[in-house]
């Protein structure tokens, strides 16, 4: 049977010994992940040895992609890379768009399977069915841009697909990236310092295949539907015009834009560091993923360089999180960060601990080899990336992540640390809205929003909210009441997103996609039995294995939860004024609307 | 003629997927007969397509395969061509190629072109009264000795360089 949308293979690389082979894809196994995060996870699941050191040559790297990636289907240009996360020693995954996943597509491939520990630094080059492992020495300590271009150039083909680490990666700063072509980056949980523990600095991708449909008509007619949704949007004009550093303003309206760390909801400098202004300033034009109809990235040029991006985390995270008003400085640090490879948010929280820290009296300058942590200190945040990247120093502390950081530094500093699970909190203070905090705090990988992304609660679709989820307080974004319903609905949808490999802007914050689409869509593509019940019975048993294997990686009941300020510090000021979550009631509703013991364990079945 | 904004481009390549679909029922680029070069260092993506150029360089196919229809675009004979390979080397931007047994050049999609309508960026537009208005001469020597795609490279950075000159000229005031 001939096997529609899927690339048809997995490929396991063993960098240890060389050894090299493509399997068959099992249309039945696929009926049960979909694809994408879901197919990595299921392998992560069946083959991961809990107890091995995420940093050694046992663990896996996964990098997966769905049925329609690379299809007319909409946004669907994500790929996820997964493996146990180094930064947080349990489920780590993280996804970027671009062209690399469809790529992979064409190549023929689902997933592709990385094992052992190269002896020395090696590129796997993918071109079809020929793969091969090539030394990389010659790029040791390079950066990503340089790294990139360099492979292009060796291997003459400027239409290459490459994932490649910087030096951040290659020293296992804990929080490194994968960077696909430059600036399509999988940040999260420290991919590239997987890629790092196995001696791989790049894998390059070519594909001279195409992605088949089982009903390309249907596919088409489904395939319109969603992009009428996208472009009739509300937001869509918006969105195209800033992507995701829309939020700056937004979230400041709203009281909840990170501010000194989390100290604060509003900046009064917003305008100087606004998505708008980053347009109106700096911005040269857009740019898209692979067959997007928003195209919400932008090039930007400022006097000091020029980039692609940045998407509002890492704007955020190097302005307003850490005291500074400074738009340029936020710029040049996403085009320094991408190229030298780390996240900006884990690097971000980090530098905003450490602030903070001095800023309470708890360290002074002297515990940290000098350098003067005060609020917005730009040449602070310039020497310690390059102590981080280089692991020197204090950087070497730093690069293990701020729970660490905080551990080992103690005198209460742990307080201040805002991760769950080990990651970093993103740019969104949850006190303001609450279905976060919860997503924050049941997410599969940590404090991390793509999980659930209940965009929903901010839309005051309160008609809407009480047909889903029978209160109308789920749209309510101060509310707790009717969240866990909430979550445990845009848990589904973002995994789905994730399994197609769709944007999660669209998908999930602009709500185009639902389940009854998604199983039509994936049957069209597919040709396989995908129906409504199929597609929730796959996300639900994606969602309940991936649980089990963090209680396995040692994740109790006690660990979902938010930090202590979102907890017992209400905001001072704003639209969320005296705000706190109320995450220990959240949690066990979630538990119970889950099917999950007062322990947070999923009952067996 | 199909008519390109390279400033507008966003490099998204909805139009290589639109192209490939509607002629081919799948998707991938190599199906596409437009084809966008992506320079990611200096922010560049240029799609390049069959211009319908002055010299008709292509139609000097030695099978005789192909020939200019009214509408301009390329028609390629799947009876006459036999693969040779000639109007690779021919075309002197890499707007022909052959993939799958078949030379993908632009045939306007019979006069609804699918790129123009898929493209959100209006970087694409297609004018029926245009045609033969561009000359390729001073590339098809330039351009003579490489493959399809450095030709397409070549092409994108020629047509760069003004975008780049007007960008950083912004960028001083």
């Amino acid at each position: 049977m001939m096997l529609h949308g899927y690339g048809g293979h997995i490929l396991r690389v063993d960098l240890s010994s060389g050894r090299i082979k493509r399997e068959k894809s099992d249309p039945d196994y696929m009926l049960e992940v979909i694809g994408g995060r879901g197919l990595n996870s299921r392998r992560l699941y069946d083959e991961l040895d809990r107890e091995i050191d995420p940093l050694s040559e046992e663990n896996l790297l996964l990098i997966g992609v769905g049925p329609v990636t690379g299809s007319l289907f909409s946004t669907s240009a994500y790929m996820t890379i997964s493996g146990k996360s180094p930064l947080t020693g349990i489920l780590g995954d993280s996804a970027a768009g671009g062209f690399f996943g469809p790529e992979i597509k064409y190549a023929g491939y689902d997933q592709l399977i990385f094992t052992g520990k190269a002896d020395k630094l090696c590129y796997v080059y993918i071109c079809d069915d020929q793969v091969e492992i090539r030394d990389a020495s010659h790029l040791k300590g390079k950066d990503i841009f340089h790294t990139t271009a360099a492979i292009r150039k060796e291997l003459n083909d400027n239409n290459l697909q490459i994932a490649a680490i910087g030096p951040a990666g290659e020293n296992l700063v804990r929080y490194s990236i994968v960077a696909c072509n430059n600036s399509r980056v999988c940040g999260r949980t420290g991919m590239g310092c997987l890629f790092g523990t196995k001696n791989l600095k790049a894998v390059v991708v070519k594909g001279t295949g195409m992605v088949s449909t089982a009903d390309p008509l249907k596919f088409m007619k489904l395939c319109e539907t969603i992009d009428r949704r996208i472009m009739e949007h509300p937001e869509f004009q918006d969105r195209h015009d800033m992507g995701s550093t829309l939020l700056m303003k937004a979230l400041n309206g709203l009281g909840i834009l990170p501010v000194n760390h989390f100290q604060k909801g509003m900046a009064p400098y917003v305008d100087k560091i606004s998505g708008q202004t980053l347009a109106s300033m700096y911005k040269v034009k857009n740019k898209g993923c692979y067959n997007c109809n928003i195209n919400c990235s932008r090039y930007y040029i400022t006097p000091e360089v020029e980039s692609e991006g940045p998407e509002y985390e890492t704007l955020c995270s190097f302005s307003s999180r850490i005291g500074s008003d400074n738009l340029p400085f936020a710029l040049k640090m996403n085009h320094y960060l991408n190229r030298m490879g780390l996240d900006s948010l884990s690097t971000g929280e980090t530098i905003g601990w450490a602030m903070e820290c001095v800023e309470k009296g708890i360290f002074s300058k002297d515990d940290f080899d000098g350098l003067d942590f005060s609020w917005g200190n730009i040449e602070t945040v310039e020497q310690i990336l390059d102590l981080i990247i280089n692991q020197q120093g204090i950087g070497a502390e730093f690069a293990k992540g701020t729970r660490y950081l905080a551990q080992t530094m103690g005198k209460g500093s742990e307080k201040y640390a805002l991760h769950v699970k080990g990651l970093d909190v993103i740019c969104g203070d949850p006190r303001g809205i609450k279905a976060f905090g919860l997503t924050y705090a049941i997410a599969s990988r940590g404090a991390d929003h793509l999980r659930a992304e209940p965009f929903f609660e901010l839309t005051n679709r309160f008609d809407e909210a009480e047909k889903r989820f029978g209160t109308r307080d789920a749209a309510d974004r101060l509310s707790d009441n009717g969240k866990a319903q909430l979550v445990e609905f845009t848990e589904r949808q973002a995994l789905l997103t994730d399994c197609l490999t769709m944007c999660k802007n669209v998908g999930l914050s602009m709500d185009v996609l639902d389940f009854e689409l998604a199983a039509e869509l994936l049957q069209a593509g597919t040709g396989l039995k995908f129906t409504e019940d199929v597609v929730n019975k796959s996300l639900r048993a994606t969602i309940t294995n991936d649980r089990l294997m963090n209680i396995d990686f040692g994740v109790t009941a006690k660990d979902d939860t938010l930090p202590h300020r979102f907890t017992h510090e209400p905001l001072t000021e704003g639209a969320s004024k005296n705000q706190v979550v109320p995450v220990h009631d959240m949690v066990k509703d979630y538990y119970r609307i889950k099917g999950w013991d007062d322990n947070g364990v999923p009952k067996k079945p | 003629m199909l008519v390109i904004d390279a400033n507008k481009c966003s490099g998204c390549r909805r139009c290589e997927t639109h192209c490939s679909f509607y002629h081919s029922g799948k998707t991938g680029y190599h199906g596409a007969r437009i084809k966008v070069e992506k320079i990611e260092m200096i922010g560049l993506d240029f799609p390049v397509v069959c211009h319908q150029c002055k010299e008709h360089y292509c139609t000097r196919c030695p099978q005789k395969a192909i020939s200019v229809t009214p509408r301009g675009s390329i028609e390629v004979s799947p009876t006459l061509c036999d693969l040779c390979g000639a109007c690779e080397k021919l075309c002197p931007v890499g707007a022909i190629e052959i993939y799958n047994d078949i030379p993908q050049v632009c045939d306007l999609c019979g006069g609804t072109p699918r790129c123009v309508i898929a493209c959100e960026m209006n970087a694409i537009a297609y004018d029926p009264t245009l045609r033969q208005s561009v000359s390729l001469s001073s590339l098809k020597k330039k351009n003579a000795r490489l493959t399809p795609m450095k030709k397409r490279h070549e092409r994108a950075l020629q047509e760069g360089k003004l975008l780049r000159e007007a960008w950083l000229k912004k960028r001083s005031v």
